[in-house]
């Protein structure tokens, strides 16, 4: 037996033990790539690399064995910045999106892609349950929202955008049509309780959004229907029906309005002092107005940019209330984040910022790059909705045109996960020259992406312990060293036996199953 | 179809030869290559079919090394070495001038007509005859962008000629001796025409008549001034001639030695008269060396030396076994052999304070204790030969010139540690080192210095040659076992060290050529000899190329401590041209600069390290006040860039966005914020890295930042103090124009604008800063601004 310490911690384990699998007998997480337990270590992504305490040297956790005596840091501030240079120097060269641009596009942030997929599918309630995690009015938006979404679209540069809003309106008016609209689970009802100032919506998005999370919402309004300035717009745009039924869906929830009731300051006061939280949400503020005496600017409310805090406490403010906007989509996604804001601080206290997640992306495709995403999809001309909306047919050709910008290992990809946890930056190191796009299709296996390859060689090794005839190997040597089919054999040929084994172990979405969803 | 069954055919052969083992891997391809001038898929399946190879195997080693080439090339290959001594002596321009010679545009290497096919390699280890172009089998030294054409018609009229010639030199029999011309046979001194004039010597006997013998030494060292021609009169002095042509030898020869009959005396003039008639006398295009200096002696150059690994330099013929013999040659392997115990070696070395000569300077007797400690039946020897330091050479002059004193070494060695199989490691692109230890081997066999029961002592031991296929990572020891292994060249962590685990797992011993060449003279003289030379920790001496603008280049064996002004001052005779000293460059891409400040830094691995420099494996490259310190350290980053092996993230990628920031840098773009990216991730590719490449890689940089900052601040700036980074500056014509138009007739791109007699102008945008016509003009009227 050897033994050491790892961050403090002594440790007692076989000789021949690795660094890494000592750390780990004792809980200590080391984040690791190009190591799993099926294949022997190869010593590449170095985001595993562990400090001596005596001599500052660095060295692999993964690979290297233990040696009697040996002091170890895994987690001071250098051992981080180590993390961080190579993850960050990885995704200097990973040409990869985790999510689709139209969905980074979308101010609510919509998951657009998996939303095509499942309407292409057929599936239009799952269709419906993912909009609804990001858009509470879809039926509406699909109405009324510009669609910028439509504008990052790729499908753009082989013809012309997936109909993107209308497929959500699609996706909507299925719902409203059922007897029983979807509901999502709610969490344990938490005791505490918010007002929400205002029905337009950003209050309708927050109040729902809160209710759905256990915390009781009251919407105060100050006119007799609820909807804000949704109510402005003319009836042709936006039919009054699918405008009452989406606001009665929010309220089916739970969520309590108070209609004809004006917010004053001294109402404003009894309600800090009623409820744990107040959500500010009346819409634009006009010149001079005072708004409950919190700070303002030319433009309205002052709020921390990802927390939506104003300058008093427990108060939020979301909507055209802090900036006038044409874009109810963007009010929508901020009663999203404020929700998930106020929970967090209802339930700790502490108000922090709404988590943007990592997400890698690379920009636009080079000219003629669209040939390597097009066979992700259907070859089909834009469908253009009536009145009434898609019918079920139009809308899934349409869904079918989308070309899969997303990742298909966008919740399993180690290096997103890390990336997300070290707080790196993409963009430390970019360089003008990209490596091209590859996409490499296999519908009854594998997506080959080589582009988003970290060359760890897992693959490699696993079909070479598989004995594949073919298998992967590494091509070239260096910068530009890759990894593919031997003898550039076809995809098919190269993972006779491997194809879903090789995809699970993949770090990153270089290799994925062509009709798996984890997001679902 | 027949096609298709010969080649079946071939590869057959091949395979029978060289084994179906997936170890055979790469002396198949190289099999394959030679045969086919490229490797041709349908084969490498082939081999596939027939051997242990898998496709995985085949294809990830045939990409991973650069000597391999998927594709058919032209007839003759071009090389332009791209080596420290020649980038800094204007490669890059040669490069680009036969590239437009051959109108190759972007990517393209092989001529529209298929006969010429254009590459750069990392170091033909001709450094001081800097820059060089190898095509085919023939080296040309000194070239300049403007003789590509002499070169490529002296080629083609070799090619003509090839076969012919006159041959059979006769060789004087022994009791006729007149006298003993040595000449150096050594590849600097054979690309500097050493081969024409040995050829020029046996016309000469032949048709004179003169009783001479002709000998062949290895490398003398002083290859600054090669063609080195000794003439040893039985009585009387000794008379070296330095920088001999071909056209000299014969009034050299006759100069000495009278020819002894009337009928020779007459034919001698006959033949010269012939020759005036019938051949240009002028001989331009093969003239790769001015002829001026003579120096009978060279004092100074060797004064400060300690031959060890060199001993008897430029006395013994590289292959004679029987003159090494008589010159104390495998006395120390008959000694151990015949009394000494592997722990008595063991201690001999240890006491001596030997340390590895391949730039870590591990304590070699601590290194043979470790492999001699595991015990295994089969235990492996490795001489690490694959020298790949561009601007180092001492591998190859140490091989090429004495295979047995190196051979000597690693059977003591091999005793030392009970070795059972040995291997030479050696890079293909030195031929005549293979050459060289392929024929010695044989010998050594032959007479028992090797092989089983060697010398009847009971001990076996027996050398096999790997040829490296051309992999600058391949000298870290755990890359280079993979490699022989039949793997890609990636090193792997260490431990388990190869003393425990090595080559096939066995325990390994691998040591550099310096090192074991060094051994014999420790055992034969003893620890306390050896120890006595050199400072602190690092005792005996080191083998250097010296190269650079330096006036007397070459190989030099100094001991250790001996401090860099005595080594450029006195050993080397100052800078060229009178220049400033600016820097020596120690150890190559892994090591870093000694400014002039620091002359006096002794060179030790300790004191180096000290200044941010590395002994690395013995490339001195000195640096003028012209060369500009940024565009150095870019010159090494893209060495070391291109050599990564790509396995781990931060050598992969870390070399290359620093490379990026220096071309940045040097194309006139940079910001001062990537002073601090280039240092972040220097810092990191050195601490982060998995092996010594990416490790020292950064060095060149972190050394450079810290003595020759404000270079880096004046190109930031928008100026390159040293005026040689391209795109920052400008060529013009001063008032000193005597209006020759040279400048304007050697002009690639027509870009200077010229009235015969007036001032001639040059017209920017057309200029490529090719520096033609600052090469070519007369009165030094081109400047660079």
């Amino acid at each position: 037996m050897v033994k050491l310490t790892i961050d403090n911690k002594t440790v007692e384990v076989p000789a021949g033990t690795s660094v890494w699998q000592a750390a780990k007998s004792v809980g200590i997480d080391i984040p690791t790539m190009c190591y799993i337990e099926e294949t022997e270590h190869f010593t590449s992504c170095m985001v595993c690399l562990v400090k001596e305490a005596g001599s500052g040297r660095f060295f692999a956790s993964c690979s290297t064995p233990v040696v009697e005596g040996q002091v170890i840091i895994t987690n001071d501030a250098e051992t981080v910045e180590s993390r961080v240079a190579s993850l960050e120097l990885l995704l200097s060269e990973h040409v990869g999106d985790c999510e689709a641009p139209c969905q980074l596009v979308c101010p609510a942030h919509m998951n657009i892609p998996l939303m095509n997929r499942l309407i292409a599918a057929g599936d239009f309630p799952r269709a419906l349950e993912i909009v609804k995690r990001d858009i509470a009015i879809p039926s509406i938006l699909g109405l009324i929202c510009p669609a910028p979404c439509e504008a990052g679209c790729r499908r753009k540069q082989v013809d012309e955008a997936v109909s993107i809003c209308s497929l959500k309106r699609f996706a909507g008016d299925e719902d409203l049509k059922s007897t029983a609209p979807y509901l999502p689970e709610f969490s344990t009802p938490s005791g505490q309780r918010v007002a929400v100032i205002g029905s337009g919506p950003a209050g309708l998005a927050a109040a729902w959004y809160l209710q759905l999370k256990g915390h009781q919402a009251t919407i105060f309004e100050k006119n007799v229907e609820a909807g804000g300035d949704l109510r402005k717009i003319d009836t042709e745009n936006l039919p009054r029906e699918i405008l009452d039924k989406e606001i009665l869906v929010i309220l089916s929830s739970g969520v309590l309005i108070r209609l004809n009731e004006t917010v004053d300051e001294n109402r404003f006061s009894e309600l800090q002092k009623e409820y744990d939280a107040v959500v500010v949400a009346i819409g634009t503020v006009k010149d001079g107005m005072s708004v409950f005496g919190l700070e303002k600017s030319m433009h309205g409310i002052i709020t921390e940019k990802h927390s939506y805090l104003t300058s008093s406490p427990k108060v939020f403010a979301i909507g055209n209330s802090l900036r006038n906007s044409k874009m109810a989509v963007r009010s929508v996604g901020q009663g999203k984040e404020v929700a998930i804001v106020i929970d967090n601080y209802l339930k700790t206290n502490v108000v922090k910022s709404f988590h943007e997640r990592f997400s890698s992306k690379f920009g636009k495709l080079f000219e003629g790059e669209f040939t390597q995403y097009i066979n992700d999809s259907e070859s089909a001309v834009r469908q253009h909705a009536g009145r009434e909306g898609f019918t079920a047919n139009e809308a899934m050709i349409e869904a079918k045109r989308c070309m899969h910008c997303d990742c298909r290992n966008p919740e399993s990809c180690v290096l997103r996960e890390l990336s997300d946890r070290f707080e790196v930056s993409q963009r430390r190191f970019k360089v003008d020259e990209r490596k091209p796009v590859e996409r490499l299709i296999h519908r009854e296996g594998v997506v080959y992406e080589s582009n988003k390859c970290i060359k760890c060689g897992i693959c490699v090794r696993l079909t070479r312990q598989y004995k594949e005839a073919f298998g992967f190997t590494f091509i070239g040597r260096g910068f530009d060293v890759r990894v593919g089919v031997s003898f550039n054999e076809s995809i098919q040929k190269g993972l006779v036996k491997t194809a879903a084994i090789v995809a699970k172990a993949c770090p990153t979405g270089a290799l994925s199953m062509f009709n798996e969803e984890e997001q679902l | 179809m027949d096609d298709v069954i010969e080649r079946k055919q071939i590869v057959d052969k091949i395979i029978a030869e060289k084994g179906r083992s997936a170890g055979s891997v790469i002396p198949i391809l190289q099999a394959i290559q030679t045969t086919f001038n490229y490797l041709p898929e349908e084969s490498l399946r082939y081999v596939c079919l027939k051997t242990e190879i898998t496709p995985e195997q085949i294809v990830g080693v045939a990409s991973f090394y650069s000597q391999f080439r998927m594709h058919p090339v032209g007839d003759h290959i071009i090389k332009v070495c791209v080596g420290t001594a020649c980038h800094v002596k204007g490669a890059g321009h040669v490069y680009d001038a036969l590239k437009r010679h051959f109108n190759l545009v972007g990517e393209e290497d092989t001529d529209i007509s298929r006969r010429y096919t254009l590459e750069k390699v990392s170091c033909l280890g001709c450094c001081t005859l800097a820059p060089v172009v190898q095509i085919d089998e023939i080296t040309y030294g000194h070239v300049t962008s403007d003789r590509i054409g002499n070169i490529l018609s002296d080629f083609e009229h070799h090619q003509g000629i090839s076969g012919q010639g006159k041959g059979s030199f006769r060789t004087a029999d022994g009791k006729e001796i007149q006298g003993e011309i040595r000449i150096g046979l050594g590849s600097c001194c054979v690309a500097s025409g050493s081969e024409e004039v040995k050829k020029a010597i046996e016309e000469t006997i032949f048709d004179t008549g003169i009783k001479l013998s002709l000998k062949n030494v290895g490398c003398v060292g002083m290859c600054h001034q090669v063609p080195l021609v000794e003439i040893i009169p039985p009585k009387g002095v000794p008379t070296l001639y330095a920088k001999v042509s071909p056209e000299e030898v014969r009034g050299i020869i006759q100069n000495h030695f009278k020819p002894q009959n009337k009928i020779d005396r007459l034919k001698n003039n006959l033949y010269r008269f012939f020759e005036r008639v019938q051949t240009d006398a002028v001989w331009e295009g093969v003239k790769k060396y001015a002829i001026d200096t003579r120096e009978e002696q060279v004092v100074d150059f060797l004064d400060r030396q300690i031959p060890i690994a060199t001993q008897y330099r430029g006395t013994i013929n590289p292959l004679d076994m029987q003159e090494y013999m008589d010159h104390e040659g495998f006395i120390a392997q008959k000694n151990i052999l015949s009394g000494y115990t592997s722990d008595q070696i063991i201690e001999v070395v240890t006491r001596s304070g030997l340390r590895g000569r391949g730039g870590a300077g591990f304590p070699t007797g601590r290194k043979w204790r470790l492999v001699a400690g595991n015990h295994s039946e089969t235990k492996y020897l490795i001489c690490n030969g694959d020298e790949g330091d561009p601007g180092a050479f001492m591998d190859r002059m140490l091989l090429e010139s004495y295979p047995y004193r190196v051979i000597e070494g690693m059977v003591i060695a091999a005793k030392a540690v009970s070795a059972t199989h040995g291997f030479f490691y050696i890079r293909a692109e030195y031929p005549l080192a293979l050459r060289r230890i392929r024929q010695a081997l044989i010998y050594c066999r032959e007479k028992n210095y090797l092989g089983e029961n060697i010398m009847g002592s009971g001990f076996s031991f027996d050398i096999e040659i790997y040829e490296g296929a051309g992999a600058f990572v391949c000298g870290e020891e755990t890359a280079l076992m993979a490699s022989i292994e039949g793997q890609r060249g990636f090193p792997r962590i260490r431990p388990p060290f190869p003393a425990v685990k090595g080559l096939w797992n066995q325990p390994t011993l691998i040591n550099n050529t310096e090192t074991f060449a060094q051994v014999p003279y420790i055992i034969r003289e003893g620890a306390d000899r050896f120890s006595a030379i050199g400072k602190g920790e690092s005792k005996g001496t080191k083998v250097f190329s010296l190269a650079g603008k330096i006036n007397r280049g070459g190989l030099i064996e100094v001991p250790m401590g001996i401090t860099v002004r005595q080594i450029v001052e006195e050993i080397g005779g100052g800078v060229q041209n009178g220049k400033k000293f600016k820097a020596v460059q120690v150890g190559g891409p892994s090591g870093g600069c000694v400014p002039a400040e620091l002359y006096d830094t002794p060179i030790d691995y300790e004191s180096l390290l000290e200044v941010g420099a590395m002994m690395g494996s013995g490339g001195l490259v000195v640096l003028d006040e012209s060369d500009c310190m940024v565009e150095i350290a870019r010159y090494f980053l893209s060495f070391t860039q291109n050599e990564s092996c790509g396995k781990c993230t931060f050598c992969r990628i870390g070399t290359k966005r620093m490379l990026e920031i220096l071309t940045r840098i040097t194309s006139g773009k940079g910001m001062e914020k990537d002073l601090d990216e280039l240092e972040y991730l220097a810092r990191w590719t050195k601490k982060g890295s998995l092996c010594g490449l990416g490790k020292s890689a950064p060095n060149p940089i972190l050394s450079t930042l810290k003595y020759f900052r404000e270079e880096y601040i004046a190109h930031i700036n928008g100026k390159c103090p040293s005026g040689k980074c391209q795109s920052m500056i400008v060529y013009q014509i001063n008032d000193l124009c005597i209006g020759c138009t040279m400048c304007a007739q050697k002009c690639p791109t027509e870009a200077i604008l010229f009235k015969p007699h007036e001032k001639h102008v040059v017209i920017n945008d057309l200029c490529i800063k090719c520096d033609a016509c600052r090469e070519v003009c007369p009165v030094d009227a081109v400047l660079i601004i």
